[in-house]
């Protein structure tokens, strides 16, 4: 910015004229049906760690097809993200955000909306049920689902009875005969999630009341199972089997099943949260058109294949979700595979930075209490 | 000699703009309430009573400060009679010796403490145990090195000399070698103690997350709850802590000089 001022006023209309030339040049249309050459450009894609196929064909093939290159780097959290995105980080062209952070970046005006001449109705209407019309996003203004999932328990069926899980859903938390078997996760948002709806009252609730109860039934979770918080070590702890119980990813709980056959999935009957994480253009981007592609590239069914069956989480596909899931598929009788959806209880999170920094400083009381 | 001032000048830019910048910065927020404009300060010592007036802040402090003081007891227990050893073999053997030593240290911190994750899951230990396992393996070479260079200074003559006077090994070991090797010690002390009240990876991972410490508190406050205000608070008391201790370890290194 400040660079730009310093500029001879003659220079500056000479660039404006050169940039709005070259942006015209761009905009043309490929004719025929070659992809569009972009001559060695490069795209930015920031995304989630391990949550891309492995070898990354995917974006190979998208590179050999439009001839550019993308830089592709990963972060761990949404509020990583957000940090870096508020401080004017401009670089990135694509951004997979969960639902709640979409929902923020879009009330904040940091995104830009898609451009529907390239993904078009078509190829939205390949989405499967569960990611359709949600809340933050209802008709795909500024973003497409990468992947999705639910959150709910894992355990051993060896140790655990699967009736008992089913019947006490998120109850089970509060038993002490699973004392130092219990995995939980350390994220104030999905831990708050369970007691609440344990408690019946929704997981967006800003009731302090309703907060003070969800905190006291933390802490009675907290003294009577002990748990082990944990974030990324739950895939090994139930893959190998060394807990009988764990808050968990429907993703990583997919994956710790096919790994370990003694473990089991289960959506609590008080309901849970439903998470997506979406592929979106910031205001910023450097390279739009390219991005929109790049979507299009990735809602395709044989990128939207490679995601999913790689990584464990559902896909946004239609197709691709009910092939693997069903006969003969990767993750065919898979019980985390497939989230549940349509379910009433069921929610999304909505943004509140109010809420999430009174949640983790009570969260943080918990862990810490003895 | 000018010109030796002047190749120090990289230097001083470096810690201008990557130490003493950022701490202003620190200092600035941990002062302020939220919600400044970028001209407008409103000064508060807030963040601080709200630090020392909970219970489970103060919990989380002695906590953290209580690891790092048996993580360093142990490397000194442990360390010092290896560091004596060492310094009693063969010059050539103790090369190998002290890169024996070293060699896990090539090794991704992150990677071995996971390896420890693995081989204690075996065992029916204390959480507690666990963290210190995995803290003292990972601290203990700074120790031994600090040690073993400072015995392996000493003058060998004062031993003899001792001995010629009379004194047993025992004796001179406690008269001469050991208040001699004071500053590595020392030293040993800093490069254990000031990273241990800081880690927070060794004991989320071994113990489970069931301790909350004073760098999962700053970390969780700038990043989930966005309270930079507070965070930069509890990251200043941190600092004061640590100068603190410095300050003690250098004044104790000093008086034991000066006897």
């Amino acid at each position: 910015m400040k660079k730009n001022r310093n500029t001879p006023k003659l220079t500056r209309c000479f660039l404006s004229l050169l940039l709005i030339l070259s942006l015209a040049v761009t905009a043309v249309p490929a004719l025929g049906e070659a992809a569009e050459d972009f001559g060695g450009a490069t795209l930015n894609v920031y995304n989630w760690g391990e949550y891309i196929d492995e070898g990354m064909n995917v974006i190979r093939s998208f590179e050999k097809k439009y001839n550019c290159r993308v830089n592709y780097k990963t972060y761990e959290s949404n509020e990583i993200l957000y940090t870096q995105i508020e401080a004017g980080d401009s670089a990135w062209d694509i951004l997979v955000p969960s639902d709640y952070m979409v929902e923020r970046l879009i009330a904040k005006n940091m995104l830009q909306p898609l451009d529907k001449s390239i993904i078009t109705e078509e190829d939205l209407s390949g989405l499967t049920e569960g990611v359709k019309n949600l809340s933050y996003d209802p008709d795909n203004t500024y973003s497409v689902p990468y992947l999705w999932q639910s959150v709910g328990i894992a355990y051993d069926k060896t140790k655990i009875d699967p009736a008992v899980v089913e019947e006490k859903g998120w109850e089970i938390f509060l038993d002490p005969a699973y004392a130092g078997h219990t995995d939980m996760y350390d994220s104030e948002r999905d831990a708050f999630m369970i007691a609440l709806k344990s408690l019946g009252y929704s997981a967006n609730t800003e009731n302090e009341e309703e907060i003070q109860a969800a905190y006291e039934w933390l802490l009675k979770m907290n003294s009577a199972v002990n748990p082990f918080y944990v974030t990324d070590e739950v895939i090994e702890d139930m893959s190998q089997g060394y807990r009988w119980l764990a808050l968990i990813y429907s993703g990583d709980a997919a994956y710790a099943i096919s790994q370990n056959e003694n473990m089991e999935f289960c959506a609590p009957k008080q309901g849970t949260n439903i998470a997506v994480d979406a592929m979106v253009i910031p205001a910023n981007a450097r390279n739009p058109r390219l991005a929109n592609l790049f979507i299009k590239h990735i809602m395709s069914y044989d990128s939207a294949l490679a995601i999913s069956a790689d990584v464990g989480y559902a896909s946004p596909n239609d197709r691709v979700l009910q092939e693997l899931s069903g006969p003969g598929g990767d993750y065919e009788g898979n019980s985390a595979y497939l989230p549940r959806f349509g379910y009433e209880k069921d929610e999304i999170f909505h943004d509140s930075q109010v809420l999430q920094a009174r949640l983790a400083e009570l969260w943080i009381k918990v862990m810490s209490a003895k | 000699m000018k010109s030796f001032v002047r190749m120090s000048y990289p230097y001083i830019l470096w810690i201008a703009v990557f130490i003493v910048a950022p701490m202003i910065m620190i200092l600035l927020y941990a002062l302020t309430r939220t919600g400044n404009g970028t001209l407008t300060f409103q000064f508060t010592l807030e963040n601080f009573s709200r630090f020392f007036s909970d219970p489970d802040f103060l919990r989380v402090l002695w906590t953290s400060l209580r690891i790092a003081l048996i993580t360093t007891v142990f490397c000194i227990l442990i360390g010092y009679p290896a560091a004596l050893f060492i310094a009693n073999l063969p010059e050539k053997r103790q090369t190998l010796m002290i890169l024996l030593l070293t060699l896990p240290m090539w090794i991704n911190m992150l990677l071995k403490t996971y390896a420890w994750r693995g081989i204690l899951m075996n065992f029916d230990l204390e959480s507690e145990a666990k963290v210190f396992i995995g803290m003292v393996y990972d601290f203990l070479p700074y120790m031994v090195i600090q040690i073993h260079t400072a015995i392996s200074k000493l003058d060998r003559d004062l031993l003899v000399a001792s001995y010629d006077l009379g004194a047993n090994r025992w004796q001179s070991f406690l008269k001469v070698t050991l208040p001699l090797s004071v500053p590595g010690i020392i030293s040993g002390i800093t490069l254990v103690f000031l990273p241990a009240v800081s880690s927070f990876v060794i004991p989320k991972l071994l113990g489970g997350g069931n301790y909350v410490l004073i760098g999962n508190l700053i970390e969780k406050y700038f990043l989930v709850a966005g309270d930079w205000n507070f965070g930069s608070a509890i990251s200043l008391i941190m600092a004061l802590i640590i100068i603190a201790s410095m300050y003690l370890t250098k004044k104790i290194d000093r008086n034991a000089e000066e006897d």
